[in-house]
């Protein structure tokens, strides 16, 4: 990265110098145009009394002619051939319209050039602020999890707790250390999404097994958080995604409803229907809901509306922002929308329509 | 008959740190309080003081500077250790200049952490102990008036001075000292604690913001006397 700053910082310090080398050497041909040209006409000025004077001095005219043949010799008096004249005038002339448009086009070129290399400069700069911004946040993400963690053990080694205590502590490290794994799997899937580094297969795939093999696989969870689950997904229904990102995206939507119960129970919804050559999957909770405003946030990374999570569930800030991610991948699309605070929160899912009678 | 349990507000978000440190608080002996966002923080002071409040810096809506600024804009001089994901100097002053006692970064050592309550704590202890009777209270000197309850004061000049609490605290220990000199180091040690400033410089810097507040010539202070190569030295009558 150094290399390259240094690269690109002598590029931009050589552009720069050779327009001002450019701009002088215009200058100077320009002057020294003029000079040529102005001691041309002191020569012939010369030769013109010269002239005079040999006339003058009865030298006659066809001698005076041969001897200075620039100068014309008409009824005893000397004066410039007019066409030596107009050739210096326009040689002067052509000169100097000749460096105002060459001078004009390099000092363009050279000022394109340190445009583009400038704004490439800012976008790196940019990037670089991304990145940094990121790295802090997720340098947060993995810090909150370790404190409690190093607080939970240096707690059991300081005081000795009673067992039952000691329980507390022990599950409450457990769910960190799960945090923390959680956190490492999206953090690595969110990279790789964010460098477009995924093997994306488009397939049909049908839509209702898949969303009862992620609540099968949320069966504890969903008993966790007391949580009352119905699915009503038509068999018929096909979507063109890939079947690993089809999982992911529906498991984090109906963790994130189980999240939003914030262990108080209550419903989540799950319906399916076709339209517009897509299929749409609505996924209700009854849960903690969000400001209106707050729906397209929501998708973006770290953000964490609710960041005591709900009955010790911690979210990370990814999901949805990989949800997100995945679904433009499978040119879906995925919204939230949330009548407020505590009135519960709907998701909507979209994925192009497969044909149902494809394999 | 033991006194009541110093009144700690726990300000974290995430509910595992939380509960761990409200444990662990309550098992020293203080009496916790937890919030989990700036707002309720915020409010949870107005309707109730306490004697020191641990604060995240990274919270939901308003951060921890945010919540310990606008904390002593109503004049509210509640002591606050700031607790933190970010540990770089520049985050540190900045927790600093918004009026917090102290910084904590995470993950922290739970001996460090409860060492460090004690101190501010017994820091303030001293501090209000010293300022408890109508006699000590107040202190006047050269026509300047603070009163260290409020940290409000007047200068020779009339004008309206609103100390910070460090300001306050510095100039408590200096008038403590009955006209002996106060070095640096037991000024850091009795305001700030032991490792929270990385220099001595710190106290020259709070020293200077006394001088230009109280004294009539700054720059040839009468009260507020460098001691070259030692520290302080505070002269109520002023110096002949």
């Amino acid at each position: 990265v150094k290399a390259v700053r240094v690269f690109q910082l002598t590029t931009l310090a050589l552009v720069l110098v050779a327009a001002v080398q450019v701009g002088y050497w215009l200058f100077d041909q320009r002057a020294f145009t003029v000079e040529t040209v102005s001691a041309q006409r002191e020569g012939y000025a010369e030769q013109l009394a010269a002239a005079q004077a040999l006339l003058d001095a009865g030298v006659p005219a066809a001698r005076v002619q041969t001897l200075l043949p620039k100068i014309r010799i008409a009824a005893g008096r000397a004066e410039l051939d007019p066409v030596v004249a107009a050739g210096l005038e326009s040689l002067e002339r052509r000169r100097i319209r000749q460096y105002a448009w060459e001078g004009a086009f390099f000092l363009f070129a050279l000022g394109l050039c340190l445009a583009v290399i400038a704004r490439a400069l800012r976008a790196e700069a940019k990037v670089l602020e991304e990145q940094d911004s990121f790295l802090a946040l997720v340098s947060h993400q993995f810090k909150t999890p370790l404190a409690s963690l190093q607080l939970s053990l240096e707690t059991l080694a300081l005081r000795t707790p009673p067992p039952e205590q000691a329980r507390v502590l022990t599950e409450r490290m457990l769910a960190d250390l799960a945090r923390l794994e959680l956190m490492v799997t999206q953090i690595l899937e969110s990279a790789r999404l964010e460098r477009g580094r995924v093997d994306f297969k488009s397939e049909p795939l049908q839509l209702a097994p898949a969303v009862q093999h992620v609540l099968a696989h949320l069966e504890e969870r969903i008993r966790g958080a007391r949580a009352e689950v119905t699915s009503r997904i038509p068999s018929e229904l096909y979507v063109v995604s890939d079947p690993l990102a089809l999982d992911v995206v529906v498991r984090n939507i109906v963790e994130n409803a189980l999240a939003a119960l914030a262990g108080g129970g209550g419903r989540v919804e799950l319906s399916a229907h076709a339209r517009d050559g897509e299929v749409e999957l609505e996924v209700r909770d009854s849960g903690v809901g969000f400001a209106p405003a707050d729906g397209a946030r929501l998708f973006e990374k770290f953000t964490r509306l609710h960041p005591g999570g709900g009955g010790g569930y911690y979210g990370t800030g990814l999901g949805l922002f990989i949800v997100r991610r995945l679904m433009q991948l499978a040119r879906g699309r995925v919204s939230a929308e949330s009548e407020g605070p505590g009135k519960g929160a709907r998701f909507l899912l979209a994925w192009p329509q497969a044909a149902a009678e494809r394999p | 008959v033991n006194a009541p349990a110093a009144q700690v507000l726990v300000v974290e978000d995430d509910p595992h740190l939380a509960a761990g440190v409200a444990e662990n608080l309550r098992a020293e002996g203080y009496a916790v309080r937890l919030a989990a966002d700036g707002e309720s923080a915020l409010r949870e002071l107005a309707a109730a003081s306490c004697a020191l409040i641990v604060l995240d810096v990274m919270l939901p809506g308003i951060d921890g500077f945010a919540v310990c600024r606008s904390l002593r804009e109503r004049g509210d001089n509640t002591p606050v250790l700031f607790l933190t994901a970010r540990g770089d100097p520049q985050d540190r002053m900045r927790g600093l200049e918004s009026g917090g006692d102290d910084y904590l970064a995470k993950p922290f050592h739970l001996q460090e952490f409860l060492l460090r309550v004690r101190a501010i704590l017994r820091r303030w202890d001293w501090y209000r102990g010293a300022s408890a009777t109508a006699a000590t209270a107040v202190l006047r000197f050269g026509g300047n008036e603070v009163d260290f309850r409020s940290f409000r004061g007047r200068n020779w000049n009339g004008e309206v001075q609103e100390l910070t609490e460090k300001e306050a605290m510095i100039l408590k220990v200096l008038a403590e000292s009955g006209g002996e000199i106060v070095s640096r180091e037991d000024l850091l040690e009795k305001v700030w604690g032991y490792d929270v400033f990385p220099s001595t410089r710190t106290v020259d810097n709070f020293i200077l913001r006394l001088r230009k507040r109280f004294e009539a010539d700054p720059a040839n202070p009468r009260h507020f006397l460098t001691v070259w190569g030692v520290g302080y030295r505070f002269l109520a009558a002023g110096e002949p």
